[in-house]
């Protein structure tokens, strides 16, 4: 029997009076998988992980969370699930260990105070659990914000923007966190602006504009949207080299970049490389490197987002 | 559930009391309206012009007992004043400060999130109400006017008490729910919900004045009707306090 994926949307759609704020969703999420939700302001993101996470119900379609329907049982959903809101607020009067602990005393079968503790050492913020969150930078209350997603230990973590407004410095030890959760068996499902975060960290991404544009590994949508091209940096521009190039049936295009590199468009990027390279060499050219023309996410993003727009 | 209500319970009291406003509100509100029923019951009938008390045998006492017989409605307002600022405070504020979303994320209940918060608000307007009423005889026996206490302490008076108050403190609390879904700050809400206080006003008045007479049977038929309106409006404010609205409307 084929494993069951942990999180599924079946045409899963919400409107709001009028406007529709997702379009019949359909995509899947495995187990330890970190998939990354992109697209403009209101592309649904938010809305998505609201009705994953049984926060709101949806106007029609089905999900399921770990085997549960969110809109069914809001509340086993939230047993195994944690979400960080796009703006965590917190009783600002209050100290950060009270705060959690509160948070923690809706759960059953943990201590509040022992776990309100833990997460807090995690986060490094032991030495200021008694101090006023009100206090508190803005860095520091997103990691507090991410102590109390994790307070229950969760399976899955929907994250809405976690890095957004922090430092580079924070914003880096907040994704090292995300990436041991999902060493620990984390599934998440993170929603950002930031493309090189959500290239970084995820293992699939999903590009948003009320309905589902794309979902697939960074690789796979650069491939989708653009050919593979090869760059070959040689040690001397060679006309030759490229008229030689020009000849093979196995070159589909060749240009001079005006960087001064060759850019080259083959029939089998994996197959014909060796077969580039001895033309090359043949034809008099010193190669001093051969990469993949990786294009930025960006621009595979814009071209996603553009197409639909369009 | 037992569980999680407490658990509210005991956050709603803990940013009460970190918030030294709120608890002298909770004091002073009530002595100001004891202080000021045991002054007037005192000084009105001391210096009031004896003409007034009329030909046909009216004394002090007569006045007294007629500001004592107030009372009872008068103490309304103290529930109804805490309820509401309490409600403002716990809802109001975790709109403004967004704590309402990752509430919503936890396994707690709406109804509970709701229970928890009106025990933490209508309660201790309750209670208070009550200690006030006991210290108002408390001081009463104290001045000496007994005798006139116990013309007052009627089966009116603890239906009042015991009936009439936690219909009005509950009434106070979901009308400040139901301000606080509209209302953009806790002030803007107090000030919506205040309204609140204008039918006790109105109720006194007619007390006063002698236009209607608060039997038991009046009374009891006062707390039952306003029961009813508290269920229908609990209906409402349930709905307002519905996951969706706060996510997609109160934000």
């Amino acid at each position: 029997m084929e494993p069951r994926p942990l999180l599924a949307a079946h045409d899963l759609s919400k409107r709001f009076r009028d406007r529709v704020a997702v379009d019949g969703l359909n995509f899947t999420v495995e187990q330890g998988e970190i998939v990354g939700l992109l697209g403009p302001n209101g592309a649904g993101k938010t809305t998505t992980l609201r009705m994953l996470a049984g926060i709101i119900g949806p106007t029609s379609g089905t999900a399921t969370v770990d085997g549960v329907d969110p809109a069914r049982e809001p509340e086993k959903v939230h047993e195994s699930i944690g979400f960080l809101t796009e703006t965590p607020g917190f009783y600002e009067r209050l100290s950060a260990e009270r705060n959690l602990a509160y948070f923690a005393g809706f759960y059953e079968g943990i201590d509040a105070k022992i776990a309100a503790r833990r997460e807090l050492a995690r986060m490094d913020l032991a030495d200021r659990a008694s101090d006023r969150v009100g206090t508190f930078s803005k860095g520091m209350k997103q990691r507090l914000a991410l102590a109390r997603v994790l307070l229950h230990a969760p399976r899955i973590l929907f994250l809405d923007e976690p890095t957004a407004g922090l430092d580079p410095e924070a914003a880096r030890d907040l994704r090292d966190l995300i990436v041991a959760l999902r060493a620990d068996g984390c599934t998440v499902l993170l929603s950002t602006h930031n493309l090189a975060e959500a290239e970084a960290l995820s293992d699939r991404i999903a590009v948003f504009r009320t309905r589902l544009v794309a979902i697939d590994t960074p690789r796979t949508l650069r491939e989708r949207q653009f050919q593979r091209r090869l760059r070959v940096r040689l040690v001397a521009e060679s006309e030759a080299c490229r008229a030689a190039l020009q000849r093979e049936e196995f070159v589909r295009d060749v240009r001079w970049l005006e960087d001064g590199t060759l850019s080259v468009l083959l029939a089998d990027p994996d197959r014909d490389r060796p077969r580039l390279v001895t033309r090359i060499v043949e034809a008099g050219g010193q190669i001093l490197e051969v990469r993949e023309d990786e294009r930025p996410l960006e621009e595979v993003y814009l071209n996603l987002v553009g197409g639909e727009e369009a | 559930m037992k569980r999680r209500i407490t658990n509210v319970v005991r956050m709603e009291w803990a940013g009460i009391a970190a918030t030294p406003s709120s608890l002298l509100f909770l004091v002073v509100i009530p002595l100001i309206l004891v202080g000021q029923a045991l002054f007037l019951s005192w000084v009105v009938p001391r210096f009031v012009n004896p003409e007034i008390l009329g030909p046909a045998g009216g004394n002090a006492d007569t006045l007294r007992l007629l500001i004592l017989r107030q009372f009872p409605f008068f103490v309304l307002l103290i529930p109804a004043m805490v309820a509401n600022v309490f409600a403002t405070l716990g809802i109001v504020e975790e709109k403004v400060s967004r704590t309402l979303e990752p509430l919503l994320a936890t396994p707690v209940r709406t109804w509970e999130l709701l229970t928890g918060k009106i025990l933490s608000g209508a309660v201790p307007g309750l209670v208070v109400a009550w200690l006030s009423a006991g210290l108002f005889i408390a001081a009463g026996y104290a001045l000496g006017w007994g005798a006139l206490l116990r013309i007052c302490l009627t089966p009116t008076f603890y239906l009042s008490l015991f009936l009439l108050m936690p219909a009005v403190s509950l009434l106070s609390f979901v009308i400040g729910v139901i301000g606080s879904s509209r209302a953009r700050d806790a002030k803007e809400a107090q000030n919506l919900a205040m309204v609140v206080v204008l039918p006790i006003f109105a109720i006194i008045g007619l007390q006063v004045t002698g236009l209607v007479e608060f039997t038991p049977l009046r009374t009891l038929f006062l707390s039952l009707s306003l029961a009813a309106v508290d269920i229908l409006l609990l209906r409402v404010a349930v709905r307002l306090f519905g996951r969706e609205s706060i996510v997609t409307r109160w934000a």
